[in-house]
This record gives C-alpha cells, sequence and structure tokens, in this order.
C-alpha cells in the first residue's frame, strides 16, 4: 500500500473514547449480561495429575437444593466435531474436548461442572461430589520426564532449529571473551483481573450465543462452531470489553465448551465464572524455560559466535513450544554465526500457552543478560557492548529493517538516567546505606499484521459507524482506531463511532502478537478509500456537482469531510445530498503479505535503578527510563500506557512472579493472589516513556508498529542487571527474591 | 483411591445444607433502598452484581486479595466480596455507580481519564472507590503515601503511576477547592 496517511487525530494524547463507561462502572464485561432465566455453572477440577476417573459419585449433588445438572464425562453432550477440528481456524491450544473421557493429564484438569439456578447453589453442590481415581505417578519437571524431550521443527510458522555459519569453530576461536552461562524463568500465569468467562445461551438447537471474555471473537466463533459441528454463521461471540488478557484469552479454553455444553443440557443461558484458584490450571501459563547462552566477542566487543540452546515444558494436552531463541538472539545483534534449538519436555501440567512476549520476553531476558557478563567479562560499559554490536540488518534473513532506531533509544535513555555517572565496579555506588544497581537492556519486538476487514457507514451530516471484529484489551484499540478512521475516512474524531467485540462484525484477528492497530489501521483506511471512491463515483454522477466533469483519478481527500481534483472541491454531505442518500456504505480489507526485502522489528532500551538494602537483601526498583521505537506513535497516552504496563510486568517477572507446583499433587500451590505475586502501587517508582524514531510507511499507511508487548521485552533483564551491579551477585534463576541474594 | 473434589473455593458450609436460607433484606445503595430476598450465603458483591443489575464493582478473585470489589460502607472502603449481604442493612453503601452526581463526573473519575490511570479497566471501580476515600481520609498527602495505601488494588495493566499521578491531581484540586 502507498498511501501515507495524513496525522490530524493521529499522534494526538486523546483520553480513551471508552473512559467515561470504564470510570463510572458502566463498560459491561461478557459476565455481566444478564439473559433471562441465567443459570450458574461451577468448575471442578481433578486433584490428581496424572490417571484416571473411575467413578464419581453425583448423587448427593444432584440432590443438593437448585441443582439442575451434575455434568461430567459419564454424562456431557458427545461432540460430533469433524476430525479436522484443530484447523478451524480459530486457536484451541488445549485440544482435548473437556470431558472427553475418563484420563487425567493434569491437576485442575475440569472433571465435571455443576449448574444451579445461583451461584451460591453451584458452588455448594460442588463441594459434595465424590471422586475414585485411578492414581499414576506424575512428571512436574524436565528430570522427571527426560524421555519426552522433543526437537520440533516448527512452532507457529518460526523455524525452532536455526543455524548461520559454523558456530563450534567460532566458539573455539583463540582470542576471543566467552561467556556461557544458564539462565531459567519459572511458571508464570497472565492473571488478568477479570478471570475467564462464558455466557452461553442456545436460542434454538442450531444456534449457539456466547458472551465470551476473549481475544478473539471470529476465533472462538471458529473453534466452538466446529465443536458443535455447525455452521460458523450459526455461532455468535459477543465481548465488546476485556478485563486484560495478556495471551490468556486468545484460545478457546475447555470452560468456554463447558459453558455451551451445560447450556445444552439444562436449557438455559448458563454463566460460567472461572475462578481465580482456576485460572493457574485452566487459561494457560508461561512454561518455565531453561537458557543457555554462549557468547564470544573479540576484545573490542563485536560479536563473534551467539548460541542459544532452550528447554522448556508442555503438557499432554497440546504442543506449545516458548520459543525463546525466536525475537532474542535472532534479531538482536549480528554474528559471523549465530545457532539456536529448542527442545520441550511434555510434563502432567496443565497447558501453557501465549503470555505477553512469547519467546521474546524469557528470550531477551536471558540474551540480555548474557551480554551484561559479557560487558563483564571484557571490562567494558554494559551500554558501549551493545552500540557496538548495533546491526542494520536482520542477523538471519540478511535484509535491512525498514527502520531502525535503537543507537537514538540508547543515546535518549542514557541521557534521560544519567547512565554517564555510572561507576562500572559492582557495589560501588551507594546512596546512605543502600547499595546503588544501574542496569540496562535491549527491547525488542516484531511488527506483526495480519488479515482484517472493516466496514464503514457514514451518515449525512452525522456519526460515522466503523465495525471491525477485533478487541480492546485495555490496549486502547477503541482510541486507536477512532483516531485512524478520523484520518483516514476524513471527519472529525468526535464523529466517528468504532464497534468491536462482536463476531457479527467484518474479520479482525486475534488481538495478539502486537498487531492489531497495525492490522485493523490498515483495513481502515483501504475501507476508506472504497468509500471515497464511492462518494466520487456519486459526485462525477451528480451534474450539479462541482466535481461533475473531473478526473476520477485525481479525487481524493482535500479536507474534513472533503474530496476534491486539486482545484474544485465538495463536502460528502452535498454529495450525498445530490444523490438523494442519507448514508453510505463501503467495506475493505487488508491480506497479509510477507515482505521478502525488508524486517519489520520495534526495537527500545530500558534503563533500571535498584536499592539493596545490604542487610536485609530487599531489592526496589526505584527509577525507570525505557525508550522505544514504534515507529509513529497512534496515541501517545494510551500508547505510553502500553509500554508503562510492560515495563510493569518485567518487573514484576524480576523480582516475583513464580506459579509454584506442589510436588505431592501437581497443582499450582500458588493458586491465588496473595502467593503468586504481581507488583503493587508500592512495588512501582516513577516511570519515565519517551518515543523516538519515525513512521515506518514501509510497514503501513499509519507508520506505526505494535506496542503492547515490546514494553516486556527486556526489562526483567534491566532489574537483574541493575541487582547485579549493585550487589555483585548475578542470579540466573528468576524470581530475584532474597533467598537467593543471600545464598 | 477416594479423594474429595478439588474444592478448595467451592464449600462454605459443606455438609450444612441448613446453613443456607433465604433471608429478606433491605439495602441502601448509592441513596436507594433495595428490598430483595437473599440466599443467606450471598456476598454483598454477588447482590449488587447479580442481584441488583450493579456489576460496576468487579469479581477478581473473590476472596479478599485483589480489591476490584471495593464499595464504601458507611464512607469505609470495604472488599465487598468479603462480606455478607446480610451483614449490611442499616448501612449506607456507595458503589462506583453512585460516585457521580447526576452526569457530571467525581473529580477522581476526570483526573482517572486524563492521567490514563486504567487500561483494561477492570480494577478501576475498586481503584476510584479506594481513592475517594483516601482522599477523604487525608492518607494521600506524598507520592509514597497513596502507593502504600493503594497498594490493596491491584492492576495487572500496570497503570500505577498514572492511578498516583490521577490521584494527586485529585488531591490538589479538592486542596484548592477548599
Amino acid at each position: 500500500m502507498s498511501t501515507e496517511l495524513k496525522p490530524h487525530a493521529i499522534g494526538q494524547p486523546l483520553s480513551r473514547v471508552d473512559g467515561r463507561l470504564k470510570v463510572t462502572g458502566a463498560a459491561r464485561y461478557p459476565a455481566e449480561f444478564r439473559p433471562p432465566n441465567l443459570a450458574c455453572g461451577f468448575l471442578v477440577g481433578s486433584t490428581i495429575a496424572k490417571g484416571a476417573i473411575r467413578s464419581i459419585d453425583v448423587t448427593t449433588a444432584e440432590k443438593a437444593p437448585g441443582v439442575l445438572a451434575v455434568l461430567t464425562h459419564q454424562n456431557v453432550p458427545k461432540l460430533t466435531e469433524p476430525p479436522n477440528a484443530k484447523d478451524s481456524g480459530g486457536i484451541r491450544i488445549e485440544e482435548r474436548i473437556p470431558f472427553s473421557d475418563a484420563k487425567i493429564n493434569y491437576a485442575g484438569q475440569y472433571i465435571a461442572v455443576i449448574v444451579a439456578t445461583t451461584f451460591e447453589e453451584a458452588r455448594y453442590a460442588a463441594g459434595l461430589l465424590r471422586v475414585d481415581y485411578e492414581v499414576e505417578r506424575f512428571a512436574l519437571t524436565k528430570e522427571d520426564a527426560p524421555d519426552t524431550a522433543k526437537q520440533p521443527e516448527e512452532s507457529i510458522g518460526e523455524k525452532l532449529q536455526q543455524r548461520k555459519g559454523e558456530i563450534a569453530a567460532a566458539l573455539a576461536k583463540p582470542d576471543l571473551v566467552k561467556i556461557e552461562e544458564t539462565y531459567s524463568t519459572p511458571t508464570e500465569t497472565h492473571n488478568p483481573m477479570e478471570c475467564s468467562a462464558t455466557i452461553a445461551e442456545w436460542p434454538d438447537a442450531q444456534h449457539l450465543v456466547l458472551y465470551d471474555a476473549t481475544q478473539y471473537v471470529k476465533g472462538a466463533q471458529a473453534v466452538v462452531a466446529q465443536a458443535f459441528n455447525l455452521p460458523r454463521e450459526n455461532v455468535r461471540i459477543i465481548c465488546p470489553f476485556v478485563g486484560g488478557a495478556f495471551g490468556c484469552k486468545g484460545p478457546v479454553w475447555p470452560h468456554t465448551i463447558a459453558a455451551a455444553m451445560a447450556a445444552l443440557v439444562v436449557k438455559r443461558p448458563v454463566r460460567i465464572e472461572v475462578t481465580r484458584q482456576l485460572m493457574f490450571s485452566g487459561t494457560g501459563h508461561r512454561p518455565p524455560t531453561f537458557q543457555t547462552i554462549a557468547l564470544a566477542a573479540s576484545r573490542d566487543g563485536k560479536l563473534q559466535a551467539i548460541r542459544h540452546k532452550s528447554e522448556m515444558l508442555t503438557s499432554p494436552v497440546g504442543a506449545w513450544v516458548e520459543a525463546c531463541g525466536i525475537g532474542s538472539t535472532n534479531v538482536l545483534y549480528d554474528a559471523p554465526a549465530i545457532e539456536f534449538s529448542h527442545t520441550v519436555y511434555t510434563v502432567n501440567v496443565s497447558q501453557p500457552s501465549f503470555m505477553r512476549a512469547p519467546g521474546e520476553c524469557p528470550g531477551t531476558y536471558a540474551a540480555e543478560c548474557a551480554m551484561d557478563e559479557l560487558a563483564y567479562a571484557l571490562g567494558m560499559d554494559p551500554l558501549q557492548l551493545r552500540l557496538v554490536n548495533d546491526s542494520p540488518n536482520h542477523p538471519l534473513k540478511g535484509v535491512p529493517w525498514s527502520t531502525k532506531h535503537l543507537r537514538e533509544c540508547y543515546e535518549v535513555g542514557a541521557e534521560r538516567f544519567g547512565w554517564n555517572k555510572r561507576q562500572h565496579a559492582p557495589g560501588s555506588m551507594k546512596d546512605g546505606r543502600l547499595s546503588i544497581g544501574w542496569g540496562m537492556a535491549t527491547a525488542t519486538y516484531p511488527a506483526k499484521k495480519w488479515d482484517a476487514d472493516v466496514h464503514i457507514q457514514l451518515h449525512a451530516g452525522g456519526k460515522t459507524i466503523v465495525k471491525c471484529a477485533s478487541h480492546d484489551l485495555g490496549t486502547g484499540a477503541y482510541t486507536a482506531f477512532t483516531q485512524i478512521s478520523a484520518d483516514a475516512i476524513g471527519v472529525p474524531v468526535e464523529d466517528v463511532v468504532f464497534e468491536l467485540g462482536s463476531s457479527d462484525f467484518p474479520y479482525g484477528p486475534v488481538a495478539g502478537g502486537s498487531n492489531s492497530t497495525a492490522t485493523v489501521g490498515s483495513a481502515i483506511v483501504a475501507a476508506a478509500q472504497k468509500l471515497h471512491e464511492k462518494l466520487a463515483g456519486l459526485a462525477l454522477a451528480d451534474k450539479e456537482s462541482p466535481l461533475a466533469g473531473a478526473e476520477a483519478k485525481k479525487i481524493a481527500l482535500v479536507g474534513a469531510r472533503r474530496l476534491g481534483d486539486g482545484s474544485k472541491s465538495v463536502s460528502f454531505d452535498d454529495i450525498l445530498h445530490g444523490a438523494g442518500l442519507k448514508s453510505i456504505e463501503a467495506q475493505g480489507g487488508i491480506k497479509e503479505e510477507e515482505n521478502k526485502k525488508l524486517g519489520f522489528q520495534s526495537f527500545g532500551a530500558h534503563f533500571c535503578e535498584v536499592n539493596v538494602d545490604p542487610e536485609l537483601l530487599s531489592v526496589r526498583v526505584s527509577r525507570f527510563v525505557s525508550v522505544m521505537d514504534c515507529g509513529r506513535v497512534i496515541n501517545p497516552k494510551t500508547g505510553g500506557s502500553q509500554i508503562l504496563g510492560g515495563v510493569v510486568m518485567g518487573i514484576g517477572m524480576a523480582l516475583e512472579e513464580h506459579t509454584v507446583y506442589d510436588r505431592q499433587t501437581g497443582l499450582p500451590a500458588t493458586r491465588n493472589l496473595a502467593d503468586y505475586h504481581v507488583p503493587v502501587n508500592a512495588d512501582i517508582p516513577a516511570i519515565e516513556v519517551h518515543f523516538v524514531g519515525e513512521p515506518d510507511f514501509a510497514f503501513n499507511p499509519m507508520g506505526s508498529r505494535g506496542m503492547g508487548e515490546i514494553g516486556i521485552t527486556g526489562a526483567a533483564a534491566a532489574v537483574a542487571n541493575a541487582v547485579f551491579h549493585a550487589t555483585g551477585k548475578r542470579v540466573r534463576d528468576l524470581p530475584i527474591t532474597l533467598d537467593k541474594l543471600l545464598v | 483411591m477416594q479423594y474429595e473434589a478439588y474444592a478448595i473455593d467451592t464449600a462454605p458450609g459443606r455438609g450444612r445444607p441448613e446453613a443456607a436460607q433465604k433471608i429478606d433484606i433491605k439495602l441502601r445503595i448509592n441513596g436507594s433502598e433495595h428490598a430483595l430476598a437473599v440466599d443467606s450465603r450471598t456476598t454483598l458483591l454477588d447482590a449488587l452484581r447479580d442481584r441488583l443489575g450493579l456489576t460496576g464493582s468487579k469479581k477478581g478473585c473473590d476472596h479478599g486479595q485483589c480489591g476490584a470489589c471495593t464499595v464504601l460502607v458507611n464512607g469505609r472502603r470495604i472488599n465487598s466480596c468479603l462480606t455478607l449481604a446480610a451483614m449490611h442493612e442499616g448501612d449506607e453503601i456507595t458503589t462506583i455507580e453512585g460516585l457521580a452526581q447526576d452526569s457530571a463526573l467525581h473529580s477522581v473519575q476526570l483526573a482517572f481519564i486524563e492521567h490514563d490511570a486504567f487500561q483494561c479497566g477492570y480494577c478501576t471501580s475498586g481503584q476510584i472507590c479506594s481513592a475517594v476515600a483516601l482522599l477523604k481520609e487525608d492518607h494521600a498527602r506524598t507520592d509514597d503515601e497513596i502507593r502504600e495505601w493503594m497498594s490493596g488494588n491491584l492492576c495487572r495493566c500496570g497503570a500505577y503511576t498514572n492511578i498516583v499521578a490521577a490521584i494527586r491531581e485529585a488531591r490538589e484540586k479538592k486542596a484548592a477547592a477548599l
């Protein structure tokens, strides 16, 4: 697409268009719809991690007051999904259909759903089930399951085992400075504030409506339609607001199918809200990773060899690979020899899945800590080492980056942070009795753009309604899409009403991979062009129009609600009036296409200050500066918030977050927000976010690249490197808790 | 091998079905009185959301760890998921739906919009209710004090720095108005 969109509304720090709804409690999230006669479903999870259900005694539960049905593997409706259900077009990362057999694959796997007239009754009855299990020995760690090791070739279109040059020879060369270390990250759980939830309603035996907390209405529609063997258009998904997701609401998880099954059985709408406890096993997590990185550099710091071996865990019911080498060591720096590999082990834990910057997030943590270690091995400033290795090309593909302003990120960040006052030696900086540490790291995330279609309805003298089956997870999509629509269509921003979150609307992709603004924005521009062509056609056909007889090719948007040919112009409203129309509609879209000549990637730099109490060894982040190059920023206010949020989650990853599994039961022991620590307000210092760079028009007409995930990449490394600088201790196993600093 | 079901969060009053009874209560919420018959096990949060359609108060954990359900009871902020509806007869309950006067937003609501002090919006009702009480208690005198006193309200989107800025501004506006 050659169009470069002229920014008017774009680039303005507009407050969220849905802000008023959110601060008054009026924004309606999926579990808050109230179809008449709504019943409540309550999920019951397995207390064993591997084996089979011998029997479930449901008699007491069934007789409990208010109970409408107790669904188990013995009585759920048998689904007649076709054999290709995995390729439905949506995402079903846990491949097993719930209750499909008696087998238990992980602790917390749903074994029953109690349906009752109220939540209290359903929850009470859930405690009355008695289950007899056949218990088997289960595996929780890779050491428990060495024989399950696999090296898959691909994961979601990315090659997982790659090399360039002769890595063994490059690492063996004399006169190079080398480091090789293993970094591990624990299981981390998304924990958006809104738990996953589905309300299922069957208006008749062939039609299903789901109010579903999802990042992918069209995907949920596709998966559920396949599972229940319905035509896709017979399934509607409604989700105007999502209470955070971070990846966990991208796939269709078992509770959604369970809700539809339950509603079918009791012939009433059924709501299932996943409890916070079950969010730790029922809606995905980032699996633990173990990454061994070897780096070799010449004395001037130039990297000569990069080897990144990653190991991670997956479950028996799906095939997710946390691809740590993708988006970290394959894009960050160039070297004559690069090799990365992935080995995945299968254990009896629930299904891992994508969580904010999957692969890139743990990958950049390990890679950027390794770079810090290399800097110390070289006796070089860590920032200087990055500057020496800044590369204009994609290291593996060899093609140039469309635009890359990483150097500017480093320079602006260093200036804002005061990096030049840093003393190199660990433990050398003090603030009274506290040790101060300054660390930095590079951030990076690919720019992605998929398929989307957008429908526009422009009313004469009134509002313009723009629709796409997209999503606002808190990302500010409603606002960014409104701004893009205003500029693309040529109407004031206050005249645009952007609607999303319904499968009734034209196709929008999963709100994942930081793609939404680039994808939907490009589709808005394409649809707006269609609208302008239609309006131009009407003007040309109208003998009274100032544009009558103009050259069609020359007609373009010349101002707010105005088309012109360079000399004469006419308003949208006059065109419609002349044609006797009250409104006009148009639809347009884009298809994903591979660009073989350019690499599209965002980069950034994080600078972090920690203080460490020398006696208590408690670590506090006291300052953070992030500078990002994400192309043109559609809205610096909401875009800035995306980066802030990524940094906060990165601080949590570095210092707090850890889903611990109980060796006795296989259950997540930390399955609540008191035991699974996420940052609270008092954990988070002032964070400065800056944007640099230029519009990336080779990528899309807005010149923008995604921002949802880049903030978390490298953030944990910046904290870990600061902790090393403060203490001289290199903790290579996240989270960095004080017990690890005591050793 | 016999096991209980995974019922860690399932079974208040398990084995004591007599604990459940229907009771008639009157709740005073946002200045209006509501008469309803509730299951005695109904939390204030579920009464608001499921019985009265006041879904502005959010269920983030259902056991007092996240603060998304924060409402004001007689001016004090509480987790409405940790208290039973039947315990609040005669109390003055204010939820997020009751903070705006007619159509004019409360100064804290305005400041939250201006400073982008939320993203997904799911913790926002609780954050705002807490912030309103905090200002009233004069527990927002410094940024550090705001951070400490707002730490019972989790925000997974990570809007904390903007929440502090919003509350700071609301405090300054309140002081200027005095």
